[in-house]
């Protein structure tokens, strides 16, 4: 690596840690050693079935939010030789060592690691010839066949097909194809539906659903890459809302203070030089074909629509590739924990702007339906003001259902904690209801699809001119990096104990 | 596998995909795909996925019923 690399990866201030790890993961695979070696990335011992095996197994390891394992799947039966990771990203232990922790790591502190990473506009991106691209190891260029080349398998029991769920699709604006920045890069839910065809769901507001419009309204081609078994990285940062004119891989590298190797597909695109597998697709132009229903984030089943069709192009992927795909559904599952942080800074980010009293922003639960933000409580009723400002920043506006707002000495993340402010300082009158807002379309509990109420419950405390009930002088135990710092001594020493038992 | 497990097209609808095979070539299992639905099915999957008599009913598709079309495409004629 040279010396300008180096320099600019510097600029990101990361720890030597963090700067470290960074290094070592160029790709999915770097990602899964690297987990092994930490007990955090098994691979299943024994055969299993497309179905249900695979959907059981992921759910099992999913109910460990922190410490849940990835899981690696190389003997599924009718498929030999085929390799499947899930749950990459399943546990905040998997987040904290890619970003340079060490296992015992709080969302808390994850939360704040993913703050100061942000300001760096220094893209660490370089260029390989696709003759010397890992992902251009296997070319095929006819004779597709998606159910054969991936391990494909239902997700959900009444899902309208064998979904692909963690993909990163790179596409480019078809009225300027040539632009690098106005390339997208995003992750958009895509059902085979057949041998070398496939849907894909955007909806008008996304990248990709204003792309699809404008290729078919003007006649133009649109051509898409869709990447599977990358860089750990891109799915954690490349759905973390930017301007159009960012490019997400720049993102991403700059997030993750570690260069990323980008190379041409077939169909030129930029896409990943180390990813295990390359679709590339062209849009069927006014082709609309029955997709869903499919088990999403909300855990419900969005139901049957008619959505745009690709047809396959090229296919190019790495020898022995792994296929990675995801578990969504009724939570919490590895698409809680993948974007759950990523959700919550940039609301905190927004926040921040206006009132500096904002502590911390929990909108871990399904994208945010529900977020719980701390705040500094200023005077009566100042929590309250915060909340309204935050069903206003970009996130809010569509997913901040239920708000429940907590001091400062709160932690957000330790829902304990948020329960004993919810049981000690919130009145059944201090709550408010804002009715027939926006609301997402899969959202259960919305009046009509997008559109339904929302609800702010001030958990903060009482402040003048409120009046208190008896006995309210709040207990202040000690708090702070001292007594954090306890805490992980005595998982440690726990650690310790049971490493000697077994 | 005589219809569609969701909207109960007939087997001519029904179009093989890929036919799962072990290690030493014997088959495993067939992966079907419905024309007339879009639907996507393994014949080794679980009776509640793949019998339409045992599927919920809110997961069968209705060939008469009109579904939401995400984002019309612009009318040509
Ligand atoms: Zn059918």
């Amino acid at each position: 690596m040279g010396t300008n690399q180096t320099a600019a990866i510097k600029d990101v201030s990361l720890s030597d840690n963090a700067l470290k790890v960074a290094q070592r993961i160029g790709s999915l695979r770097d990602f899964l050693d690297f987990l092994a070696e930490h007990g955090q990335c098994i691979t299943w011992p024994e055969a299993v079935l497309p179905e249900p095996d695979i959907r059981d197994i992921a759910v099992a390891a999913g109910r460990d939010a922190m410490n849940g394992p990835a899981l690696l799947f190389d003997d599924i039966k009718g498929y030999p030789g085929k390799r499947l990771a899930l749950g990459v990203h399943g546990s905040f232990t998997n987040l904290a060592l890619l970003l340079g922790h060490p296992k015992g790591t709080t969302i808390k502190e994850l939360f704040y690691d993913i703050i100061s990473r942000w300001g760096s506009d220094k893209p660490l991106l370089e260029r390989v010839p696709m003759d010397q691209a890992p992902i251009h190891e296997n070319r095929i260029d006819s004779n597709f066949n998606l159910y054969d080349l991936l391990p494909l398998y239902r997700i959900n029991e009444y899902d309208g097909g064998f979904y692909i769920g963690k993909a990163n699709v790179v596409s480019r604006d078809p009225h300027d194809p040539d632009n690098f920045g106005k390339q997208n890069v995003g992750i958009y839910r895509i059902q085979p539906q057949g041998k070398d065809i496939f849907t894909l769901l955007s909806v008008p507001a996304h990248d990709m659903g204003r792309m699809i419009i404008a290729a078919e309204k003007d006649d133009k081609p649109l051509k898409i890459a869709v990447m599977l078994g990358n860089h750990p990285a891109m799915a954690m940062f490349a759905a973390t809302p930017i301007g159009y004119d960012e490019s997400e891989f720049a993102y991403a590298s700059q997030m993750m203070g570690s260069p990323l190797r980008l190379t041409d597909s077939g169909n030129g695109m930029d896409i990943l030089a180390d990813s295990e597998i390359v679709i590339e697709a062209e849009l069927i132009h006014g082709s609309r074909q029955y997709e869903g229903p499919f088990g999403e984030f909300p855990g419900s089943y969005s139901g049957v629509r008619m959505a745009p069709q690709f047809k396959v192009t090229g296919i190019s992927h790495r020898d022995n590739p792994i296929f990675e795909n995801i578990y969504i559904g009724k939570g919490w599952t590895e698409h809680d924990t993948l974007i759950g942080l990523n959700t919550s800074a940039p609301i905190y980010a927004k926040l921040k702007e206006d009132f500096p009293e904002v502590e911390a922003v929990n909108a871990l639960y399904q994208h945010g339906l529900t977020g719980i933000i701390s705040v500094k409580n200023r005077f009566s009723g100042f929590a309250k003001s915060v909340a309204m400002r935050a069903l206003g920043t970009p996130h809010g506006l569509m997913y901040l259902k239920n708000l429940i707002m907590v001091d400062d000495d709160v932690d957000p993340f330790d829902l304990n904690q948020v329960m004993w402010a919810l049981s000690t300082r919130t009145r059944a009158d201090d709550i408010i209801v804002v009715p027939n807002m926006p609301m997402i379309i899969i959202d259960p509990a919305a009046e009509v699809p997008g559109k339904g109420h929302r609800l702010i419950i001030d958990a903060t405390s009482f402040m003048p001119p409120d009046k208190v009930g008896a006995d309210a002088q709040i207990v202040s135990p000690p708090g702070g990096p001292k007594i954090d710092a306890l805490a992980k001594v005595i998982q440690a020493l726990q650690q310790e104990q049971q490493g000697g038992q077994s | 596998m005589n219809s569609c497990p969701r909207c109960q097209s007939e087997q001519s609808a029904c179009r093989v995909e890929h036919e799962g095979r072990d290690a030493q070539g014997e088959l495993v299992w067939t992966v079907y795909y419905c024309t007339a639905c879009s639907f996507t099915w393994r014949d080794s999957e679980p009776e509640e996925s793949i019998v339409y008599a045992k599927r919920d009913a809110f997961s069968r598709v209705d060939l008469n019923k009109q579904y939401p079309v995400v984002m019309p495409p612009p009318n040509r004629d």
